[in-house]
């Protein structure tokens, strides 16, 4: 007896649910519709009695299930097929049995009945199946159930198939993204290197650098390996193993059914009991960068979708790691040229410090030359005056001179010494700086030098007050008008200006040193004397300055000379002419120096000088 | 024609049992604790259905209707818009829907809730009422709102009330919201209100 003749009865209860016909004819019709339905549809349709007996099982069931219809009915359903009890779905067919229709989705159940896949490619899987569960009534009583089950295996795959794309491509998008926009993208690709991993299913991955000397790779992140294992994969020859034979090569390597095959390259991981692996190189342009490698203890084989993923990917990875790398190597530079500064400052300071500490000893030195050499010049002074004096009468004429020269050599000497203790006194004396009304001081110094005259020195007023040290400032102002007074041509009646102007400096040229320009010499000023100076008016880049002019109409200085006037000893007109001892102009450096301040000198408008002080402006 | 307070009342609590035991077979299939409101019911004419539906519900809805037969008979519908379906479908199975489509998936995972649910609520006509339903096979549409109910009522012109439930899933700390609706005819839904008068009266009792 063959399967459709045992399900003949079962046209009389599917007749139940149709528009009754009530003849015996419709019975046989619908018969030969569900016996024809038997033979050609693309369904398993069962049905059982009220106690889940199998009543009729189609040829479609014969075929997926591999139980013929003879040994399948009759039996029990939940014998046949235990695991619908365990499946909670026995329930379903009682509720059948209660007049309910029970719909039963592959999401939900994946399966009604077990029957192996229908797609060659998942063997071992079981097909994924949708079903639908009726109540079977034959003149309102009700007789069994009807199962009609559809094969879905093809649908859902399609369906996994296509999600498995779309997460590859979000996966894909997000990756250019992060790397796109990424500050740090090597820790952005070390992140990613899981998040791929996990997308293809293995839990190993490798990703070296070249290193550079172009002959290593050193294992620059890795994922799936044990710590045991690690020192083995810290670094690898260019040619050896898989990765270093992928970046040596430049192209990719796909070692599927790794435990069967005998290549040398793989041998590493076929002993770690890898199945499969896939190595792509990592290329920027003609630029190796190092290769990634995935590997599968699970599967024997990657998908071509796959291998052609982890392409794409290393291609993003390589510029992102290229980038990183350059950023890093900036980075060093940048470190490096920080460093060198650093160090270099350091230098400076030592050297400084040294230099300041030898001034010190220096000026110490001549302090005491100078101070010890005083009581000599004076004995030698005393005794040729006494000489000339005292034994006036019985010197004769050509020793007179002799004891003059002699004189005269000491009172030079001692000229000299006096404006040494002066320049190295102004060097190291502690010193306040305050307010000064240059008016005032003017005043003070004409008192002091009659000379200076109201035909002589003419002072355009106003004058502004200053910040300054008033026994220094009034040391300047005397020594540069002494010179002004002094260095004139014969027979000429001296004429000197003093006015002050307000200057704007920027800070850069308030620490200017050494400048010279057209004919203008700036003293030295150092920015720790400026700092000390906490009277300064303005402590923004710019400040405001008085200038204190005085302009003579002597000889002057010619241009190329300016530059030297500043410095200790200098002389430019020959002693005999123009007596001096060449410390002068150095005090007055030194004095404004320790003022915060400045000087320097130009050419006048006819012959003579234009010297200038430069201080910071008093807050009136 | 609108519902009594206490025909609402009456018909929020039949309905509160059967959802209790879709919610419970829900909760069992998807291992996560499913939980079902009914924050309002209500009747209206049909005509009216369209445009109160069109208010909450925008754009393709998925519906699953099932056609009961007996004492009491007419079409069981439950709608969800395109947005509530796919969450739905994707918090019940906890797979995401890369498509952001009611693709065949979707549709078939929607269509056994909806059996689930027009079951349960159907069954309680038959526990409950006491009037026997007979069921057909849940059909599954994705069309507008318009389309839905007017290929219903065009087959059948007798069906002239909505009975419009409002409900709410509740799910691993999730809303979603859709609506079930049986369309009756009036003496179908006469026959409803009086069985569920003998009902109340039978609680008292």
């Amino acid at each position: 007896m063959n399967s459709r003749n045992a399900k003949v009865d079962h046209g009389t209860a599917v007749s139940a649910l149709t528009p009754k016909k009530s003849s015996a004819m419709v019975d046989c019709h619908q018969a030969a519709i569900l016996s024809w339905m038997d033979d050609i549809a693309p369904y398993g349709i069962l049905t059982t009695d009220t106690e889940l007996r199998i009543e009729s099982w189609n040829e479609w069931l014969e075929t997926h299930s591999g139980v013929a219809a003879p040994l399948a009915i009759g039996r029990s359903l939940l014998e046949l097929f235990p695991d619908l009890c365990e499946r909670k779905i026995d329930e379903q067919f009682r509720r059948a049995l209660s007049g309910e229709i029970i719909v039963l989705s592959a999401a939900f159940h994946e399966y009604l009945l077990p029957f192996p896949s229908s797609l060659r490619e998942s063997v071992s899987a079981r097909m994924q199946q949708t079903a639908r569960i009726a109540p079977l009534s034959y003149n309102n009583e009700l007789c069994g159930t009807i199962t009609i089950i559809e094969d879905v295996s093809q649908r859902e795959s399609q369906a996994a198939l296509l999600a498995r794309r779309h997460e590859r491509d979000q996966l894909l998008s997000s990756c250019l993204a992060h790397l796109l926009r990424a500050r740090d993208p090597d820790n952005v690709v070390r992140e990613l290197f899981s998040k791929i991993a996990a997308h293809l299913g293995v839990h190993t991955f490798l990703n070296y650098l070249i290193e550079p000397d172009g002959q290593n790779l050193r294992l620059h992140a890795a994922g799936g390996i044990s710590e045991e294992l690690m020192p083995d994969f810290k670094r690898v020859r260019l040619g050896d193993s898989l990765c270093g034979t992928v970046a040596a090569e430049r192209r990719l390597i796909v070692a599927n059914h790794l435990q069967g095959s005998s290549n040398a390259n793989t041998v590493g991981f076929k002993a770690l009991g890898f199945r499969s692996a896939v190595c792509h190189p990592l290329i920027v342009g003609d630029r190796l960068i190092g290769a990634l490698a995935f590997a599968s203890r699970n599967r024997d084989a990657f998908r071509p979708e796959d291998i052609e993923f982890v392409g794409t990917v290393s291609q993003y990875i390589a510029v992102a790691l290229e980038r990183a790398m350059t950023e890093s190597a900036l980075h060093e530079a940048q470190q490096t040229l920080r460093e060198h500064a650093q160090q270099l400052e350091t230098k400076v300071h030592e050297r400084t410090a040294r230099l300041q500490d030898t001034i010190a000893q220096l000026e110490s030195f001549s302090y005491t030359v100078a101070h010890d050499l005083r009581a000599p010049i004076r004995s030698l002074k005393g005794y040729s005056d006494m000489l000339l004096s005292d034994a006036e009468p019985i010197t004769p004429e050509k020793a007179k001179q002799y004891l003059q020269r002699i004189n005269r050599a000491a009172d030079r000497l001692d000229a000299l010494t006096r404006d040494l203790l002066q320049f190295s006194s102004v060097s190291r004396q502690d010193i306040e700086l305050a307010t000064i009304n240059l008016s005032e001081l003017i005043q003070d110094l004409r008192v002091l030098r009659p000379a200076l005259q109201d035909d002589v020195l003419f002072v355009k007023e106003p004058l502004h007050s200053v910040v300054g040290n008033r026994t220094l400032l009034q040391q300047c102002l005397s020594n540069l008008l002494d010179n002004s007074l002094k260095f004139m041509a014969p027979g000429m009646k001296p004429r000197i200006m003093l006015w002050t102007e307000k200057i704007r400096a920027s800070e850069n040229q308030i620490l200017q040193l050494q400048p010279t320009g057209q004919g203008s010499t700036v003293a030295a000023l150092s920015r720790d004397d400026l700092v000390q100076s906490e009277l300064s008016p303005t402590q923004a880049g710019e400040s405001e300055r008085i200038r204190i002019w005085i302009e003579d109409n002597g000889i002057g200085i010619a241009a190329e000379m300016r530059h030297k006037v500043f410095g200790i000893f200098e002389r430019l007109n020959p002693a005999d002419k123009y007596e001096g001892t060449g410390i002068g102009l150095a005090i007055v450096a030194r004095a404004m120096q320790r003022m915060g301040g400045n000087c320097g000198v130009e050419g006048g408008n006819g012959p003579g000088s234009r010297f200038w002080l430069e201080l910071n402006v008093a807050c009136d | 024609m609108e519902l009594t307070e206490s025909q609402r009342d009456a018909l929020t609590e039949l309905i509160n049992i059967g959802y209790g035991r879709a919610a419970n077979a829900l909760s069992e299939l998807t291992g996560y604790r499913v939980s079902l409101e009914v924050p309002k019911v209500a009747i209206h004419a049909i005509g009216e259905t369209t445009e109160l539906l069109r208010e909450v519900i925008s754009g393709e809805v998925a519906s699953v209707n099932q056609v009961f037969s007996g004492p009491v008979a007419g079409h069981a519908l439950l709608l969800f818009d395109d947005r509530a379906a796919i969450l739905l479908a994707e918090l019940l199975t906890d797979e995401t829907i890369p498509s952001r489509k009611i693709d065949t998936s979707v549709r078939e995972i929607i269509t056994e809730v909806g059996n689930i649910l027009l079951n349960a609520c159907l069954g309680v006509f038959g526990n409950q009422l006491r009037v026997h339903v007979a069921f057909s096979v849940p059909r599954i549409s994705v069309d507008s709102v318009e389309g839905v109910l007017h290929s219903i009522t065009v087959r059948d012109q007798e069906l002239r009330y909505a009975l419009m439930i409002h409900m709410r899933f509740h799910l691993r700390a999730k809303n979603v919201e859709g609506y079930m609706i049986i369309i009756l005819g009036v003496t179908s839904l006469e026959r409803l209100l009086d069985e569920l008068k003998h009902w109340e009266r039978r609680q008292v009792a």
